[in-house]
């Protein structure tokens, strides 16, 4: 009934967009992976090296070891952040006085930019003058020394990470779950089920595009976190707080290392895409096919 | 605005900065520009206070002289190479000046970014100043002239990491006769490391046992931040002897003793050593401040004695709205390894680091005339004592003897007076085009040492070899 | 919707609460002192707040005109890419066309680059081959508007696609057959339906935008700046000043809570949609 050219014609604006701001600068950047390039080495100019750059990553520890921590980080961020979400978008569909004010309450930390998270939570975990290591060391006698102890450092980031983006979790549940028809949970409730049945058997199935869409979003975002590391601890100490999106930056920026940065990005998009298209097909495909 | 001293005395400013307009010749300066009327000149620099005070006070004044518009991007450290680094490359023209810190000069000239601006000037003699003379700068230009002596930034700072202590607590008759019965000596500022560390763990006992926020020294030793690689290379290695960061320029641009630099040798070793027994009795935040913290611990009186950018040493000393210790600071050359100032005065090396910054002329910029007229608008001796006054630096030679900043400096305890007096002791970073690249390639494991993951001599001996192996990839090694 | 013991409820949510609001009430904290103060011992309870900051940066002619960039751009960027987001999902989601699933995972893949070394080709792209002749688009809002679409434009497909998908087509069809042309079917049937969707794609692509840093430092100069790149100005090497930056936070708050609260009528018009559906 209805033709595909329109569904051409109304996709079209957005593939547009995203070929002149996304395609082309990636086009680019494989470009340049497969070149030696610092302007300030002797000679400045973009050299044609292969594969050579591809060759070195993998045996390189520092991007190895980015991406180990980086892993940590997303995984023990987003899970929290999942969790929490469900828990509290769940609470959300209760009704009980002041919801709206809780809400909205809620919602704030998702407002502030990351760069002023990150300045916050420095000034909050400045060794011995912020007001956390003050206190735990006042009230509980316990040392937190972002500077030196890197469980510390990998916690707070991890915290605040949690802290900034489990309201992003609990909105999009929450659009999700206003939008389920009532109808199979009365069902299941006249047959008896009980709350975890009716979690894993009809909840969690019917909300699952939405959980994924979810942790997509966020688990890219977490990859790419660069502003609050940036402020809080600069990928220290040591490399503990490192985190690929840092690391790839300081080559880059700092450093100057064009060719052999693009590299590094190639490599991380491409681990990206694929473990993302992964978890794609392995929650969401089967569920579309069925349809 | 965060201008030093600019919002306090913003009125005076005006004041002061319209007498300084009449000795400017306006005709001049009109004439000059007529050509460049309605032309907005463009420059990008790091927040600080000088660029600042550009921005606030000698940009529209220079306005309103001559109708030419300067708009002056401040950004924070990281932004700003990157920025100008890309317009320069790509040959944009977004910018008419770039500010050159003193560490990048030689990236910039061996990539030849720069309009050289001695001869723009020889070439255009209806374009230069009267008022406007190379000589009347002191001898921080040298940093932006080529081996021919030509100019290529118009200084516009200039500090040095000096060594900052209490006056109130070294001159306190009770805390003198403490030291003294515990180490048998007098308390006075520190010449050697070994008073200096002594100084510092009495001042650490004594604020524990006094109940104090206080502690014997700072360290600029953040775990992530390439701030503590430059206070051990251009303020520590220094003064145990090892200057240029340890690399042997001639021969062949060496790191390791074994192949004839210094990186991981005993004086690196020693200074390492030394500034981690520092860092362990200096403040607890210590592992997490960069240059911006240390001054801050400073100012809040956490500390006895510390090294401080001297660009912190100014408010830290004057500025009551920023700090607790304003007219109880004191400042001295830093503590030295035996023989280091003997070798200095021969001219073999460095006690500490001079730093500062210009400001250059792209090639890539569309505006360079109207843009030259800027430069030595912003390079006369008769702008500079209100901006030394607003924001302690000085570049020319003059400077120092103006009444105003002569009374400043006694407010900043003299620092003015060994800026002149030593400053030749000092020295910008070496003369490497690859700074930024060996130092991003080292970092890493220079933190490794500062938590501890890695020994001393072992962590010194990976960075001598990741700095040959990094200046071989980028062909300066052979 | 359940009933359940009001006083738990407020327990539960107090606390929350107060874990939420923590870190921005020492933001606030942070906003009313004095330098001097912020590295001695700290005090939970605020007492003799020091308004200083908020003079200096009220006063600041450059962060109004980075306040109405930040909400132009922002502004521009959240209603574009919701609406384009709104048509591109309701493509993927009735028609049968080849390839469409690919397309759809291969949008969100443009938010996943890294993007530290995407800037140089934006940076030489928006320079040098989107210019016409002096005119380019760096540093401009729409240049901003535009590239922020990378990561946005994906953001709104994947979050309207469940909501589209959620709507019965069995109600676009009744349309059709009642002689309604193909855009009425969409802006006046499917779009109103959407409502609770767009709404939160709208608040949550608005505040990526309103919150970006890296992009907006490096691609803007001087007409464009945004907000965040402001901050950055007050990281100076002679100490960050805090209580400007936090008094600017508190600034870019203000519109946000704003939009929220503009926009939450429409999440909690979502909420009742929801149940007048069941």
């Amino acid at each position: 009934m209805q033709s595909k050219r329109l569904g051409w014609i109304l996709l079209a604006p957005t593939l547009v967009i995203l070929f002149f701001f996304g395609v082309l600068p990636f086009f680019y950047v494989v470009f340049v992976s497969f070149h030696s390039w610092n302007p300030f080495a002797v000679n400045p100019e973009m050299v044609f090296n292969g594969a050579d750059n591809f060759r070195q990553i993998v045996f390189d520890p520092a991007f190895l070891h980015s991406i180990g921590v980086t892993v940590m980080f997303v995984f023990f961020a987003v899970v929290s952040e999942l969790i929490l979400g469900y828990i509290l978008a769940q609470a959300f569909m209760r009704d009980f006085p002041g919801k709206a004010i809780f809400r909205t309450i809620h919602t704030l930390p998702l407002i502030m930019a990351p760069i002023i998270v990150g300045s916050v939570w420095k000034l909050m975990t400045t060794p011995s003058i912020g007001i956390i290591p003050h206190y735990l060391d006042e009230w509980f006698g316990i040392t937190m020394n972002i500077g030196t102890s890197a469980p510390a450092a990998f916690a707070t980031i991890v915290l605040m990470d949690v802290w900034h983006w489990t309201p992003l979790v609990t909105l999009t549940l929450i659009a999700a779950l206003v939008s389920l028809p009532p109808d199979p949970f009365e069902q299941a409730q006249i047959d008896g089920a009980g709350k975890r049945q009716i979690f894993w058997h009809i909840t969690l199935p019917m909300i699952a595009p939405a959980v994924v869409a979810t942790v997509f979003i966020r688990l890219m975002d977490a990859l790419r976190t660069v502003d609050e590391v940036w402020m809080l601890t600069g990928g220290g100490p040591g490399s503990a707080t490192r985190f690929v999106g840092v690391h790839i930056f300081k080559e880059v920026f700092p450093k100057t290392n064009y060719g052999y940065g693009s590299t590094i990005s190639v490599i991380v998009l491409y681990l990206t895409i694929v473990s993302c298209w992964l978890l794609y097909v392995t929650m969401l495909a089967p569920r579309t096919k069925r349809d | 605005m965060n201008t030093f001293k600019l919002s306090a005395s913003a009125l005076a400013l005006t004041v002061a900065a319209s007498s300084a307009f009449a000795e400017i010749d306006e005709a001049w300066w009109k004439s000059a520009a007529e050509p460049y009327q309605g032309v907005t000149i463009r420059g990008v620099t790091e927040s600080s206070p000088p660029s600042l005070y550009i921005r606030e006070v000698l940009a529209p004044e220079f306005e309103e002289l001559t109708g030419i518009r300067v708009d002056i991007e401040t950004t924070s450290w990281d932004q700003m190479f990157d920025k100008a680094i890309k317009d320069m490359e790509a040959g944009t023209g977004i910018y008419d000046m770039a500010y050159i810190e003193q560490d990048i000069i030689y990236s910039y000239l061996a990539r030849d970014f720069l309009t050289d601006l001695t001869q723009l000037l020889a070439d255009n003699p209806d374009l230069k100043a009267a008022t406007y003379d190379e000589s009347n700068f002191t001898t921080f230009a040298d940093y932006f002239k080529d081996s021919e002596g030509h100019l290529y930034g118009v200084p516009m700072e200039a500090f040095l990491k000096v060594y900052l202590y209490r006056t109130d607590l070294f001159e306190d008759p009770e805390i003198r006769e403490a030291f003294k019965e515990k180490t048998g000596r007098d308390l006075e500022p520190a010449t050697n490391h070994a008073d200096y560390a002594e100084i510092a763990q009495f001042f650490t006992a004594y604020g524990e046992e006094n109940d104090m926020d206080l502690w014997g020294t700072t360290a600029q030793a953040h775990t992530g931040h390439v701030a503590s690689w430059y206070e051990y290379w251009e303020s520590v290695a220094p003064t145990f002897g090892v200057y240029n960061w340890g690399i042997n320029a001639d021969e062949n641009y060496g790191s390791s003793v074994a192949n004839g630099g210094e990186m991981n040798g005993p004086e690196a070793v020693e200074a390492m050593q030394w500034w981690l027994s520092m860092r362990d009795i200096a403040p607890p935040e210590s592992p997490a401040s960069t240059w911006t913290e240390v001054g801050t611990t400073f100012g809040a009186g956490r500390v006895a004695q510390g090294l401080v950018y001297g660009e912190n040493a100014g408010w830290i000393a004057a500025d009551e709205s920023k700090s607790l210790v304003v007219g109880k600071v004191g400042v001295a050359l830093p503590p030295l390894a035996e023989g280091v100032l003997e070798e200095v005065e021969a001219g073999e090396g460095y006690i500490g680091y001079y730093d500062g910054g210009a400001f250059g002329l792209p090639h890539s910029s569309k505006n360079k005339e109207a843009t030259a007229l800027f430069l030595q608008y912003i390079g006369q001796n008769e702008v500079q004592p209100d901006w030394a006054v607003a924001a302690p630096r000085v570049t020319n030679t003059a400077t120092y003897d103006d009444p105003k900043v002569v009374e400043f400096n006694k407010e900043l305890g003299g620092y003015y007076d060994l800026i002149k007096d030593k400053g030749y002791l000092f020295a910008g970073a070496p003369a490497y085009p690859f700074h930024a690249q060996v130092r991003e390639a080292t970092a890493p494991i220079f933190y490794q040492i500062l938590t501890g993951n890695l020994g001393v001599q072992e962590g010194l001996d990976q960075m001598a070899a990741t700095a040959e192996a990094t200046l071989t990839e980028l062909g300066y090694r052979e | 919707m359940k009933k359940q013991n009001p006083i738990i409820g407020i327990v539960f949510w107090s606390l929350v609460s107060f874990l939420t609001l923590f870190p921005i009430y020492w933001l606030f904290v942070i906003s009313v002192k004095p330098v001097v103060q912020l590295f001695s011992t700290p005090e939970l309870i605020l007492t003799d707040p020091y308004w200083g900051n908020y003079a200096k940066v009220w006063g600041d002619r450059l962060l109004r005109s980075y306040m109405l960039n930040s909400v132009i751009i922002s502004t521009g960027n959240a209603v574009l890419c919701t609406i384009l987001g709104f048509f591109a999902c309701y493509a993927l989601s009735r028609f049968k066309m080849s390839g469409k699933e690919s397309i759809f995972f291969w949008t969100i893949t443009n938010r996943m680059a890294p993007p530290a070394v995407f800037l140089l080709p934006l940076f030489l792209l928006m320079t040098q081959v989107y210019a016409v002749g002096e005119w380019n688009l760096l540093d401009t809002r729409i240049g901003m508007i535009l590239v922020y679409c990378t990561f946005n434009l994906p953001f709104a497909i994947w979050t309207l696609r469940p909501t589209l998908d959620g709507i019965p087509k069995e109600l676009d069809e009744a349309a059709y057959v009642d002689g309604a042309s193909s855009w009425k079917v969409i802006t006046e049937v499917v779009f109103p339906l959407c409502r609770p969707g767009l709404a939160v794609t709208l608040i949550l692509t608005w505040v990526f935008a309103w919150n970006e840093y890296l992009l907006a430092a490096t691609l803007t100069n001087f007409n464009a700046r945004t907000l965040t790149t402001g901050l950055s100005e007050y990281v100076t090497t002679t100490g960050t000043e805090w209580g400007v930056m936090a008094t600017i936070s508190v600034f870019t708050l203000i519109p946000a809570l704003i939009v929220f609260g503009l926009v939450q009528k429409h999440i909690v018009a979502g909420l009742t949609f929801g149940a007048v559906k069941g």
